[in-house]
């Protein structure tokens, strides 16, 4: 095994080693479906006692309201698993990222490998090379389109992105990475 | 997204211009009652009890005469939505291959997986595609498959899962094959494993798509098995009648752009949300016959002409949001002239309703619509898809 290897290997085990949740404190997302480019992303931890915080951003999702309109229409409604989060994803989307479970729409339709993301690169920068859109290059309004996932904004310091994965981290105490599931992660609902 | 105009978009304002001037002079098609088609609001009314061409709902086919036969097997797109056709006829039209799902466990759609106990990698179901002939003989083409496309010889394409089953987990894996009739033998045509959906025939060349993280579309082209190449990231809204070119959507669904499929070169572009009237957005799976072309639109139905070199946007026809919000899906030209579309209109639940699903058949130089009666969306109420027997599929 080379040096790269072992590191992460020993990268793996501490992984694996952390707690789940090391605060305990319930935390989940929830998205309400107003419209496309504009419906709110709420982070909510319950701290116990009936006591639950929350914090809100702008987010989008899809390009129509038809949920069961594959790579086109927003998500649909319903409790999302986890299925793995990572800091810096290198598929077609990148950087920071939350995979959530498959869910069929009202008509059976199913809809797949959707996520919470925004546009970066897989090393949470910005590129942005030509007067158009730009996949990987937060340009505005325009950026929460997206074919099916939710996307929030990688505009300003710190970002939505940056306090979404943040606050994740932060209020959850799960600093896992990488696959693995989370049950009940988001709750989908209309307004 | 930024919205400049850069020399593309100057281009296409000139050529919506031009387009504009063309329908003012009288260029423009004219339609059976001798009124040139503009842009407005169509009208809905209920009444259509026969809908253009034969539709399945359910496990019933009603054939183009209204006779009605018995499926083996519920239709069902789960696995593709709009992206292909639930239903696709043969090119001698003597078969129908359609597409069907055998549910293993139930799926509340409301819980999590991990609410009702299902674990990451349990089988969910099963999507395979049948065959129903003009004789009434109804049987399995293959188990865990989908999406169909009919060759102009008998030859039919699909996706074959790598493992049949749809399981609580990642991508449903696939490869796309082509059998030579109905009883020959599969030909891996794209071996590679991947999500895809079979989208058409374009002649001898097959369209599909490779569907990534976040269901982004890349449509794919085979000129021979194993000779595969990429046509453009977006989806497609039609094939040309003489099967030579496709019209493409873009990722982001505001422009469409008219690719000549052999040599992927581009022949004309526009982009929708700087087109008189503008549009925020088109969608995929529409129709091409002569030179115009219908597709889904964020206002209703867009239907463009295409010139040499050009491409504009000839009418925009807005449905009322209240009665359709989502729009309408797959929208077909039912006649040559190009004036007659039919389209399915699903209605999402609401207020307590589960969701319903309609077919359209709309004259668009009158502006007028017959719906037939409200459908439960589960039955997946379609049009037969008979492209394969009238435009790109055939040679």
């Amino acid at each position: 095994m080379n040096v790269r290897g072992a590191i992460a290997g020993v990268l793996a085990v501490t992984a694996l080693a952390i707690p789940a949740n090391a605060s305990a404190y319930r935390t989940w997302f929830e998205f309400t479906r107003q419209s496309n480019i504009s419906s709110p992303l709420t982070i909510a931890t319950d701290y116990g006692g009936g006591y639950i915080s929350t914090q809100t951003w702008r987010a989008g999702s899809g390009t129509s309201t038809d949920a069961c309109w594959v790579s086109h229409g927003w998500l649909p409604t319903g409790w999302y698993d986890l299925w793995g989060h990572w800091d810096y994803y290198d598929g077609t989307i990148k950087g920071r990222v939350f995979y959530l479970s498959n869910k069929p729409c009202w008509n059976g339709t199913w809809r797949s490998a959707l996520f919470i993301h925004s546009e970066e690169t897989a090393a949470q920068g910005q590129y942005c090379p030509t007067a158009y859109d730009d996949p990987y290059c937060w340009e505005g309004a325009g950026d929460y389109y997206s074919n099916g996932c939710i996307k929030v904004s990688r505009a300003g310091n710190p970002s939505d992105l940056r306090l979404v994965h943040g606050g994740w981290h932060s209020r959850s105490g799960d600093y896992r990475h990488g696959s693995f599931g989370i049950g009940n992660f988001l709750y989908v609902r209309d307004y | 997204m930024k919205r400049v105009f850069g020399a593309r978009g100057a281009a296409a304002a000139v050529v919506v211009v031009a387009g504009g001037a063309a329908a003012i002079v009288g260029v423009g098609v004219f339609g059976a009652h001798g009124a040139a088609p503009r842009t407005g609001p169509l009208s809905v009314h209920a009444g259509l009890k026969k809908p253009p061409g034969a539709v399945v709902r359910g496990t019933t086919l009603v054939d183009e005469k209204g006779a009605r036969s018995e499926l083996g097997a519920s239709v069902s797109g789960s696995m593709m939505g709009p992206l292909a056709p639930v239903a696709v006829r043969s090119t001698d039209g003597k078969l129908i291959a359609y597409n069907t799902w055998q549910e293993l466990r139930p799926v509340d759609a409301d819980k999590s997986f991990s609410a009702q106990g299902i674990e990451k990698g349990a089988a969910l179901g099963v999507p395979s595609l049948r065959i129903h002939d003009d004789q009434g003989q109804d049987f399995l083409l293959a188990r865990g498959a989908y999406s169909a496309a009919w060759r102009h010889d008998g030859a039919i394409a699909f996706v074959q899962g790598v493992d049949p089953v749809f399981r609580a987990s990642a991508a449903y894996d696939g490869q796309v094959v082509v059998r030579r009739g109905v009883h020959g033998r599969d030909v891996t045509w794209m071996s590679a494993r991947a999500h895809y959906v079979v989208y058409a025939w374009a002649g001898d060349r097959l369209l599909f798509y490779r569907i990534g993280l976040g269901e982004k579309t890349e449509l794919l082209v085979a000129d021979a098995p194993g000779k595969i190449r990429s046509l453009a990231e977006g989806t497609a809204i039609a094939v040309s009648p003489d099967a030579a070119r496709v019209a493409i959507l873009s990722e982001d669904a505001t422009s469409v752009r008219v690719l000549d499929i052999a040599s992927g070169r581009e022949q004309s572009w526009i982009d929708v949300t700087i087109a008189t009237p503008a549009l925020r957005w088109v969608a995929y799976s529409g129709s091409w016959v002569g030179d115009h072309i219908v597709a889904p639109a964020s206002a209703g139905l867009a239907v463009f002409q295409v010139g040499p070199g050009s491409l504009t946007l000839e009418q925009v026809l807005s449905l009322d949001q209240a009665q359709f919000p989502p729009g309408v899906q797959e929208p077909r030209f039912v006649d040559n002239a190009g004036n007659e579309i039919a389209a399915s209109a699903d209605v999402p639940p609401a207020n307590g309703n589960n969701g319903v699903s309609f077919l359209l058949q709309c004259d668009r130089v009158v502006r007028t619509c017959e719906r037939t009666d409200a459908a439960p969306a589960k039955e997946w109420l379609r049009q037969v898809d008979d492209t394969a027997t009238e435009e790109g599929g055939q040679w």
